[in-house]
């Protein structure tokens, strides 16, 4: 559903990349949490996937798509199979909830009966019955961001982006939106969600994406928020001091049933001494694994399918 | 985007924005107005002009007492002339006749002058009425010949007005076109201010380029539209109270009729929507990000 390869995004000329050379591949259907320090990239990553940004190197394709390569005008095709959900709701404040909801179908052209018959329905799924004519400013920080949810997934997108969709919110809400994201996961929508929120992450056990200086140093499935101290670094870190600068970083192998990726061990220009400043990680004489190649599956920490490529 | 949709958002803007969409309807306004001056002064002249090409060109005045048979000697040379296509006489009566019909309006002037006043003439009709010089070179002088007048030439300072004044009701209108740009520019960028929560989120939700343009163009355009009916109200203002009301009475020449009018407002209105909707796609550019 969603595929990077060696993608590095820098803004602007000179300084430090935004994310260097991510590779990573998200299945349909994945619940995959996206997490790392203040600056990391996370939402870097999530904006390259609307092609909010453009990938300074790499590939990054969505729903088999490579976004690089959309036409502009095809652009809005591409967002509308991809829901967004931030940390400030980002609600019209003179619309009602309906209102903001139907926006999003109005906006796209969507037909009035559509509108009117899909709207109740998706407000009902967030569970703000009973509340659709309430304004923003009338509704708790929770509920907004539920309605924010409606809205982005009204559309039924194939994939929903959530930037610290808690970030705003108390824990015990934090949870409750937490659930209502699964609950749209269950239904089939492939979810990638950044956060700073621990407690959740280790709660959901899910796959979890960590990157650091814009670099990708972990994907554990069924992973907490913290890089597990013992398990077997080789199977989730591939970027270490050790690691010559012409080898590959962090690498992802890809999942099963769909091809590798290709190209990764090529990329140049790694700084060799970047190695992730995680607890547990320095001086760790860690080995890349999971390159594309004849790499053999060794870290059995939950990565599906090393051999499929 | 569905026109429901589009119009509340068209509203919403309104709204938002009314005081500067005034400012741009009234400069848009006298924008358009100047444009159409300068279209009804156009039609004008072309009125004018077709009126004296009906009319003979040149007029050879007859000294008084001429005999008969030095007035046809003239006349057979005149027709001969190559330039010349069409010779006709007039007697002292048939000038008095033309003179009162052309000075219909100013009772005054016929009052002061009798047939016997007027000079008898021919009148020619040139192949090409830029030969008038060479033909009022070639006969002014001759015997018999009191004095030879290029009518279109006795115009000159009337095509000079008109013209000069179609000229700056032009250079006026093009002066107004970069304020109403200037004013169009700074109503789209405080109107994308205002919407751009709106706007982030259409992107967002993945609506099109024209979509999220539609109402801001469309806000210019009602504005370009609004402007031209306002516009075409002064036109028709000043053609029932200035050019019927007035000038009708003032002058010996024919006045552009309402076709001129109709013509000038379609043609107002047609340039105020588009160049509104394009000055504002060209502002879009720059104040809207999609
Ligand atoms: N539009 C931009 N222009 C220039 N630099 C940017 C831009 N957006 C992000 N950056 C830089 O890219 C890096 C990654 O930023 P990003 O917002 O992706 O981090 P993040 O992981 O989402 O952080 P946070 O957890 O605080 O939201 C940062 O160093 C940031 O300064
Ligand atoms: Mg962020």
């Amino acid at each position: 559903m969603i595929r990077l390869a060696s993608v590095t995004k820098r803004y602007g000329v000179g300084g430090r990349p935004a994310l260097h050379g991510v590779t990573a591949q998200i299945d349909a259907g994945e619940f995959v949490f996206l997490v790392g320090p203040s600056g990391s990239g996370k939402s870097t990553l999530l904006r390259l996937l609307i092609r909010e940004e453009r990938a300074s190197e790499g590939l990054v394709e969505v729903a088999g798509r490579d976004v690089a390569r959309i036409a502009d005008r095809r652009v809005p095709l591409l967002r509308r199979t991809v829901g967004c959900v931030f940390q400030d709701f980002r609600l019209l404040p003179d619309r009602t909830v309906a209102g903001n909801v139907a926006f999003a179908l109005d906006v796209v052209g969507r037909p009035r009966h559509v509108v009117r018959s899909v709207v109740p329905e998706v407000l009902e799924l967030v569970g703000l019955t009973g509340k659709e004519k309430r304004f923003p400013d009338e509704l708790s920080g929770g509920e907004q961001q539920r309605v924010a949810i409606a809205r982005a997934f009204v559309g039924r997108p194939l994939i929903l982006l959530a930037d610290e969709p808690t970030g705003n919110l108390d824990p015990a809400t934090s949870a409750e939106i937490m659930d209502l994201l699964d609950d749209i996961n269950q239904a089939g929508t492939t979810v990638l969600m950044a956060t700073h929120n621990a407690g959740l992450v280790d709660a959901m056990r899910r796959r979890v994406l960590e990157l650091d200086a814009g670099i990708l140093v972990r994907d554990e499935h069924r992973g907490g928020y913290d890089a597990p101290a013992t398990v077997a670094v080789s199977a989730t870190v591939a970027v270490s001091a050790t690691v010559p600068a012409s080898a590959a970083p962090a690498t992802v192998a890809a999942a099963p049933g769909l091809p590798g990726v290709p190209g990764v061990s090529g990329i140049s220009g790694v700084p060799a001494q970047r190695a992730p400043s995680a607890g547990g990680f320095v001086g760790r004489p860690a080995e890349p694994v999971g390159l594309v190649g004849p790499a053999e599956p060794e870290g059995p920490v939950g990565l599906p399918g090393e051999g499929a490529a | 985007m569905r026109a429901g949709p589009l119009f509340g958002a068209l509203a919403t803007s309104l709204r938002r924005n009314l005081g500067m969409t005034c400012a741009v309807v009234v400069t848009v306004a006298i924008c358009l107005a100047l444009l159409g001056a300068g279209l009804l002064l156009r039609a004008q002249a072309r009125t004018v002009d077709r009126f004296l090409l009906d009319q003979i060109e040149v007029v050879v005045d007859l000294q008084d007492g001429l005999p008969e048979a030095d007035r046809e000697a003239l006349r057979d040379e005149l027709a001969a002339d190559p330039l010349v296509t069409k010779v006709s006489y007039e007697s002292k009566q048939q000038v008095y006749e033309r003179f009162r019909r052309d000075f219909r309006g100013s009772p005054d002037v016929v009052a002061g002058v009798s047939a016997d006043d007027l000079p008898a003439s021919f009148r020619l009709a040139l192949a090409d009425p830029r030969d008038a010089e060479e033909i009022v070179y070639t006969y002014t002088g001759r015997d018999g010949v009191e004095a030879v007048r290029d009518q279109r030439a006795l115009l000159g300072p009337l095509y000079r007005f008109l013209d000069g004044f179609t000229l700056g009701a032009f250079a006026l209108a093009a002066i107004q076109a970069v304020a109403s740009f200037v004013l169009i520019y700074t109503m789209i960028r405080i109107s994308a201010h205002a919407r751009r929560r709106e706007t982030a989120i259409m992107r967002l939700v993945g609506a099109t380029n024209a979509a999220i343009r539609a109402p801001f163009v469309l806000e210019s355009a009602l504005a370009g539209l609004v402007g031209g009916l306002l516009a075409v109200g002064t036109l028709v203002l000043a053609k029932v109270y200035l050019v019927d009301g007035r000038f009708a009475h003032q002058t010996m020449f024919p006045l552009f009729g309402w076709g001129a009018v109709w013509a000038a407002a379609v043609a107002v209105l047609a340039v105020g929507v588009t160049a509104a909707a394009g000055m504002a796609s060209v502002a879009l550019r720059r104040h809207l990000r999609v």
